[in-house]
Parts: structure tokens; C-alpha cells; sequence
């Protein structure tokens, strides 16, 4: 245990060190930061554009009477810019978009019998808000139609609101959107971690500093203290990473949109503490096979070849939890749940949309952890025999021998 | 007795690595190593030290079964290698706690034997500034500094300057006074002869000879003469019918199958008054008897 302890420690300090982890770390945290100020980067960058933005004005010059003096109508639209509306000329738009006064102005003009808005601004970029475009045009329609002599009554029983809302079979609860998100940065957390168990055996043969350590521990104490340092290295990237994105929300965003967007996850202690489980156990058995390919090449520029069958694998995993994710229940979600190399990308998320009995959980969980075992007892038994191999890549026969060699 | 190796074979599939080698180590010493490339040094080593599995025989330390768990040797393996990237004291701190030492003991003796190794200055350097020489000092502190009983050096003087060929010499005969045990492999006969009591010559996996050698010597007859002269004397030589191996400045190193003909040759050149600085019988030298069991 303490060889275990001094490996994971002398691992974990070394990938710290390392100049690639740390420009990592500090890009990605710059990258948090930055994606947490999106809209006030957007709007320091738009800066002038004719885009527009909550509380910016706009003036609605209707000189030719198209609206029928009925464009006031507009501030039961709920819009979220101020509108003015007064008849103005081009000339005197164009001067009080200059002055900054307004933002930007619309000119309605009757075309034959078509309606044209002249939509004025200061770059050829911007385009007409939508939401402005179809209230306009709405308030035309329900305009003409009234003169006809339907009541708003029964304009609004000819032309309903549509709304469509996606129901599943079984309720289920969260952000599709926000999981899948979290389910991306679980995967690439596993993933990155258990690659470099991988890259440090190969770098530790490459060095030829295998053979000392050899005799300087076991086999066991190795690929086990490895697997452990390189794990909490990237825990505590992903701690810094979590922790520069919940600060970040804090200063940054909108109290209000902060609001909807942690109600809409439901990450309730208990998936907190699920992903934390599946993301060690997940990382442990993807790094238990990343710790096979790392020791069966004598050669950096080999690692990348010898590692795709396993990023293969990691890949289907991933996908497998996808595709569940989306459709969590049926029999693809029964496979995935109980299958070690999805679970780790799945079961959190099926237990925060609700969908996942305990028996399941459990099941899944026992499911992994005897995987694990047996990875790793393959995988100390490859490696104790692989390591000290300095030819050619080994191939798959070649493991097969060493796994029954004494 | 401390170290024992009885009948001791490894195959790798059909191949056979090591075949039925048994050696002792009953005292404190050196004891050498040798053989071809791919003759089974590094194979026989592995073992010892715990590596890998033998496939027969008994590997013994102090009459019990070698268990990498439970000894605690020092290793220069024959492939160099250092953490590039780490601190030299990290790195040697690191195996010093593996080999079971507290922090406060390992730093004290890097200090010691960076000292004397002459790399103090190094130690707080990344691996891959220092020259190869020096790292391989580093390494070779790597196998020593935890006070081990038995030390394997496989090829220590490869690749090393006079200067640190001497430096790590007086280490190993520092170590032999201290009562340890070394067994060294090594290419360089004259390095073998300069340390070794004991010497076990592998061919294919076989022990091709081994023991003493001074005895291993003692039963070879002469078979050079090394004689050196103020005149030419090949006419000399070639009407005794002697073959000269080199010939250089009238120093003439001949072949002989007996001592008798030497002096023969020596009785004619003192009758042609000829002046004679050297005259040596020599018997094989451990070269000699290398390239005659393994074959040229």
C-alpha cells in the first residue's frame, strides 16, 4: 500500500508539472470565463452594429397611414426594445441613428397592393428582428380582417396560436440539452485521463526507465498507483475546471437565467455523488485498458495506433450513453445500464431524468466494479510481461501468450 | 552461502533463454558475468532479481526462495534510463522510498554519493540537461543508494569516460569492502579480470565455463610469447617455425604451444648478442578463453 501511495503521488505530481497539463488547465478556465461573459463579449464586440438588443430603441415611421393609425397596438406585443413611432423621412432616421438616439428604423410603404418596411441601420449585417417582423405583419392581418367585421373574438378563434410541446412515454425530468452537455465533459474527462495512464507507460518505456522500476516495485504497484495518481491529477483539473465555472456563473450570468438553468438539471446530491462514483469507476476501467495498449509499445510515435481499439471502444460507450440519453428507456437503455463500458456515460443521467430504479443502479454499479476487476487482473498480468519488451508493437496472439505466461 | 542459483532454466515458447545455470555467491565480492549478446546474461538477471519467473531450478538468498517482495537488491540495468523531464532529486527520491527508505535517510545518502559521484551540482537539474555520462551516474546511485546487500551491474562502464570509468570503479571496490555483493556483466574482458574472483561464461543459454579464475587460467598453457629486442629477429623466429600475431618496432608478440620453445628462441637471440628488453610467457588471456568457448 504505501509503494501504491509513493507511485500515485510521484504520478500524479509529474503530470502536474507538466507544462501541456498546465497550458491546458489555464486555456480551458479562460475558456469557462470567457463562456460565461458571451453575451456581454457579444455585445462589446457588436458594439455599433444594427443588431438589436434588450432596452435599445427603434423607430416605425408609418407616413403613408398603412397601419391605419393602429401601430400603438404594438406595446401589447411584449417586445423587448422600446419602439417609437413617428413619421420621419429617411434623412431624419439616418440622422438620429447617428446621433445614437435610436438604434435603428423602419419606414412602412405601401408597394401595389404588397407592403414594404424599409429597415434602416448602419451596417448591411443586420437584419430585421424577427419577433418585430411578425407582430407587424400580424397587427396588418388582424387590421384588414377586423374591417371585414370579425371581432378580435373571432379573429383569434380563425387564427389560433400554435404551440407544440414533445411529450415521452414517461416523464421524465431535466435538460435533455444540459445532460448531454454533461455527459460530453464526463466522457472527455474519462477519456483524457485514462489516455495518459497510457502516454506515461509508454514514456516510462520509451526512457528505459521500466527496468528500475521494476525492480524497485511490483508490476501491480505500478499499473494501480499509476492509474490512482493520474486519476486525482485529473479530478483536480476537473475540480479547478468545475470550480472556475460555478464562480464564473455566480459573477457573470444573469441571477434569473442562472435560476432556470440549475432547476432545469436536477442535480440533486445524490447524481452529484452518482457521477462522481461512475465518473472514478468509468475512468478506472477505461485506464486499466489504456494501461494494456501503453505497455505493448516501445515507441511514442506507435502509441496512437496501439490505443485506437480501446478509444474505439470508449467511443461506443459514449454513444451508446447518447443514444440512451435521448431515449431513456427500452431495450438499448436496459443494454447500456448494465453494459460497463456505457453505464459510466448513462446511469447518472437516467437517475437524474428519473428513470432508473435502484435495483438498476445497484445492478450497474456491481456490473462495473467486477469489469474493473477483471480488466485490471488482465491487465497486471499483460503488462508485468509487455513492459520489459522493447522490439516491435505486440500484437493481439502476443498479449494472449503473455496473459498465460506464468 | 548467500546467493544460489541451482539448474536455474527460462524458455521464451520454444526458445530456451537460459538452460540449467547454477552459480553461487558464498562471500562478499564480484562476481562476473559473460557472454555473447543474447547468451542469457540479462535473462539470468531478470531472474535474480525477481522480473521474471524462472521456468525450473531454485534462485536462493540467504537460503530462502528469491521474492522480489522480500530483497531488497540494487540494479544497473544494461538499458540506461532516466525520468527526462523529472528533477534528479525527485526522481532519486522516488526510488529510494520505493526501496523502502524514510525521506530524511534517502536524502542524506543521495547527498552522500552525489558527493562522491560528483553530480551535487546536477541534482537539481531535469534529467535530460546532463550529459549521458552523467546520467548514468544518476542511475547507478539509483541502485545503490538504499544500502543494498547484493548489487547487479549489467555493462557499468558502457559509454563512460576514463574519469568516470575510475569514479565508478572505486565505488564497486568501495562496495566489496563494505561487504556487499556485486555480479557484474560486462563486454570488456580486461574489466572482468581487473574485479572478478568468479566467473561464469553463458553461450546459448548454457554455462560454457565457470569458477575461479585464477584456477580457470591455471589450467591453460602458455601460448604467447611477448619478447622485446634492439634488432629484427623474424628470420629467428619463422626457422623455429613460430607464427608472429604482430610485429611492431621489433616488439613481437608470437604464438607458442609450449614454454619450451620460447626459451629456445630466447638461448638464440642472446647467442646473436642481441639485446633483450622483455621477454614474457603469457597464458590466455580471459579474452582468450572467451573467444574459445563461444566461438570468434
Amino acid at each position: 500500500m504505501r509503494d501504491i501511495i509513493t507511485v500515485a503521488k510521484f504520478t500524479m505530481k509529474e503530470m502536474m508539472r507538466r507544462k501541456s497539463f498546465i497550458i491546458t488547465t489555464i486555456i480551458l478556465v479562460i475558456l469557462i470565463i470567457i463562456g460565461f461573459n458571451g453575451p456581454k463579449i457579444i455585445k462589446f464586440f457588436s458594439g455599433d452594429s444594427g443588431e438589436m438588443m434588450q432596452g435599445e430603441k427603434i423607430i416605425i415611421s408609418d407616413s403613408e397611414n398603412v397601419y391605419e393609425g393602429k401601430l400603438n397596438e404594438l406595446d401589447q406585443q411584449k417586445l423587448e426594445y422600446k419602439i417609437e413611432i413617428t413619421p420621419s423621412t429617411f434623412d431624419e432616421i439616418k440622422t438620429r441613428i447617428n446621433n445614437k438616439e435610436v438604434k435603428a428604423g423602419i419606414i412602412i410603404e405601401r408597394k401595389e397592393n404588397d407592403v414594404l418596411f424599409r429597415y434602416i441601420v448602419n451596417d448591411t449585417m443586420s437584419t430585421m428582428p424577427e419577433n418585430l417582423n411578425e407582430a407587424l405583419q400580424k397587427l396588418y392581418t388582424n387590421t384588414q380582417i377586423e374591417k371585414l367585421g370579425l371581432t378580435q373574438q373571432k379573429i383569434k378563434e380563425v387564427m389560433p396560436e400554435f404551440e407544440m410541446n414533445t411529450e415521452q412515454i414517461e416523464e421524465v425530468k431535466g435538460n435533455s440539452f444540459v445532460i448531454m452537455l454533461i455527459s460530453l465533459l464526463l466522457f472527455y474527462a474519462i477519456y483524457f485521463c485514462a489516455y495518459q495512464v497510457s502516454s506515461s507507460i509508454t514514456t516510462e518505456k520509451t526512457s528505459k526507465i521500466m527496468e528500475t522500476l521494476v525492480t524497485s516495485t511490483s508490476p501491480k504497484t505500478i499499473v494501480i498507483g499509476k492509474t490512482l495518481g493520474i486519476g486525482v491529477g485529473g479530478l483536480i483539473q476537473m475540480l479547478i475546471l468545475v470550480l472556475t465555472a460555478v464562480v464564473s456563473a455566480k459573477l457573470f450570468l444573469d441571477p434569473m437565467l442562472l435560476e432556470i438553468v440549475l432547476s432545469s438539471t436536477q442535480i440533486t446530491p445524490l447524481v452529484g455523488l452518482l457521477m462522481f462514483v461512475f465518473f472514478i469507476l468509468g475512468y478506472f476501467l477505461f485506464a486499466t485498458l489504456y494501461a494494456v495498449t501503453g505497455s505493448t509499445v516501445s515507441k511514442p510515435e506507435d502509441i496512437q495506433s496501439a490505443n485506437t481499439p480501446v478509444m474505439l471502444l470508449t467511443i461506443v460507450g459514449f454513444y451508446i450513453g447518447q443514444s440512451v440519453i435521448s431515449t431513456p428507456t427500452g431495450d438499448m437503455a436496459t443494454f447500456g445500464t448494465y453494459f460497463p463500458l456505457s453505464s459510466p456515460f448513462l446511469m447518472p443521467f437516467r437517475v437524474m431524468m428519473g428513470v432508473a430504479s435502484v435495483q438498476e443502479v445497484i445492478l450497474s454499479l456491481a456490473i462495473l466494479v467486477v469489469s474493473i476487476a477483471v480488466v485490471a487482473h488482465i491487465a497486471i498480468k499483460i503488462y508485468s510481461n509487455a513492459i520489459l519488451n522493447y522490439g516491435t508493437k505486440l500484437s493481439i496472439q502476443d498479449l494472449i501468450k503473455m496473459y498465460k505466461a506464468k | 552461502m548467500s546467493l544460489v542459483l541451482k539448474n536455474v532454466s527460462k524458455n521464451f515458447g520454444t526458445k530456451k533463454a537460459v538452460n540449467n545455470i547454477s552459480l553461487t555467491l558464498d562471500k562478499p565480492g564480484v562476481y562476473g558475468l559473460l557472454g555473447t549478446n543474447g547468451a542469457g546474461k540479462t535473462t539470468t538477471i531478470r531472474m535474480l532479481l525477481g522480473i521474471i519467473k524462472k521456468d525450473e531450478g531454485e534462485i536462493t538468498w540467504k537460503g530462502k526462495e528469491v521474492d522480489r517482495k522480500y530483497v531488497n537488491f540494487g540494479y544497473l540495468p544494461e538499458e540506461r534510463g532516466v525520468y527526462p523531464k523529472t528533477i534528479i532529486m525527485n526522481q532519486l527520491l522516488y526510488f529510494a522510498e520505493l526501496k523502502g527508505m524514510k525521506k530524511d535517510q534517502a536524502e542524506k545518502s543521495i547527498e552522500y554519493w552525489a558527493k562522491i559521484l560528483k553530480v551535487e551540482e546536477y541534482l537539481n537539474m531535469t534529467a535530460e540537461k546532463l550529459s549521458k555520462g552523467n546520467q548514468q551516474k544518476i542511475q547507478f546511485m539509483t541502485a545503490i543508494i538504499h544500502n543494498p546487500e547484493l548489487v547487479v551491474l549489467d555493462e557499468p562502464f558502457s559509454g563512460l569516460d576514463p574519469i568516470n570509468t575510475e569514479l565508478i570503479k572505486n565505488v564497486i571496490i568501495d562496495l566489496v569492502k563494505r561487504g556487499k555483493y556485486v555480479i557484474m556483466s560486462a563486454h570488456q574482458m580486461s574489466t572482468i579480470e581487473e574485479f572478478c574472483s568468479n566467473i561464469l561464461i553463458m553461450n546459448k543459454g548454457k554455462a560454457v565455463l565457470q569458477g575461479n579464475l585464477k584456477e580457470i587460467k591455471d589450467t591453460y598453457k602458455a601460448n604467447r610469447l611477448e619478447i622485446d629486442v634492439n634488432k629484427d629477429i623474424t628470420k629467428i623466429i619463422e626457422d623455429l617455425g613460430l607464427e608472429i600475431e604482430i610485429e611492431k618496432n621489433n616488439q613481437y608478440k608470437i604464438k607458442i604451444d609450449n614454454e619450451e620453445v620460447a626459451h629456445k628462441l630466447l638461448d638464440k637471440v642472446i647467442k646473436e648478442k642481441i639485446q633483450v628488453n622483455k621477454f614474457e610467457i603469457q597464458k590466455p588471456t580471459l579474452n582468450d578463453i572467451f573467444i574459445e568457448k563461444v566461438g570468434a
